[in-house]
């Protein structure tokens, strides 16, 4: 990876790009906030169209997926601390939807209640592309290891800030594009947060 | 000199260095370009990262902005 890398840097520096840094260690260092699957995993979701209205359902749904996934887990563990960091995970899916309902409804003029809008339109069960079933089986946590969920937490909010960007990348209405950027942004503050959470352990 | 551009010394980040850099910056400031081949790709990468294989590289190089600053793993 380190060979490939560096003579992609040289040639995009012989290229006129003034600001090229070439990262070591390659991919292996970055194990613990990486994204899975291909490049269209997931877009189905975004196909590049979408309105802003339309992005901030398709977000607010997917935030729903990952809320109800951490919510169901709060029952199926014993260890105390973990149950808390669930809840955590939760809340913080939480105020993620609230801050994206608020932009929904000064965009769209709506005037909805949260329940209604839940209700009528919100989709169902929507995740990243990969089910949670999956990432389970992918990461096989240990369900009552603080670090194990944090690392597993990681790698689900890593997979949802991957595909916003993705989107982002994609879509073809700059104000839908700045609303897919600013949600991206609210993932990686997750991820960091996550990441001090696992080193204060 | 054209070979000049095979000499051209490019900075290096480890990946500590690379997160502190991007920590303080919006994703849209700069581009993590992943020049592995897709099946790498897939099997694992940086959020966000734009996947241009190497032997793409010189074909695809309009799908980069020069002017962000870019990191290439």
């Amino acid at each position: 990876m380190g060979g490939r890398s560096r003579v992609a840097a040289q040639m995009l520096a012989g290229k006129g790009f003034d600001n090229v840094y070439n990262v070591t260690g390659g991919f292996k260092a970055w194990e613990s906030e990486a994204a899975f699957g291909k490049e269209e995993l997931g877009l189905e979701l975004f196909t590049g169209d979408e309105s802003p209205e339309i992005t901030l359902v398709v977000a607010y749904s997917l935030e729903q997926g990952l809320l109800n996934f951490y919510l169901s887990m709060i029952p199926k563990v014993k260890n105390d601390d973990v149950k808390n960091l669930f809840k955590k995970l939760s809340e913080i899916e939480v105020k993620h939807q609230d801050r994206i309902f608020n932009e929904y409804v000064k965009i769209s003029g709506k005037s909805s209640s949260r329940e209604d809008f839940e209700k009528n339109i919100v989709m169902k069960a929507v995740e990243g592309g990969l089910t949670t079933q999956e990432y389970m089986d992918l990461f096989q946590p240990d369900l009552e290891s603080v670090e194990d969920i944090i690392g597993l937490a990681m790698s689900i909010e890593a997979q949802a800030l991957d595909l916003y960007l993705r989107a982002a990348d994609r879509s073809n209405n700059p104000e839908s594009k700045k609303i897919l950027i600013q949600i991206a942004d609210e993932e990686q503050t997750h991820l960091t947060q996550l990441g001090k959470l696992m080193e204060g352990i | 000199m054209r070979w000049k551009q095979f000499l051209t010394p490019v900075k290096s980040f480890d990946a500590d260095q690379a997160r502190k850099y991007m920590a303080d910056k919006s994703s849209e400031e700069c581009t993590i370009l992943d020049v592995r081949q897709p099946s790498e790709y897939a099997a694992g990468h940086i959020p966000g990262a734009k996947l241009i294989p190497l032997p793409d590289l010189t074909e695809r190089l309009d799908e980069i902005d020069p002017k962000k600053p870019t990191m290439v793993y």
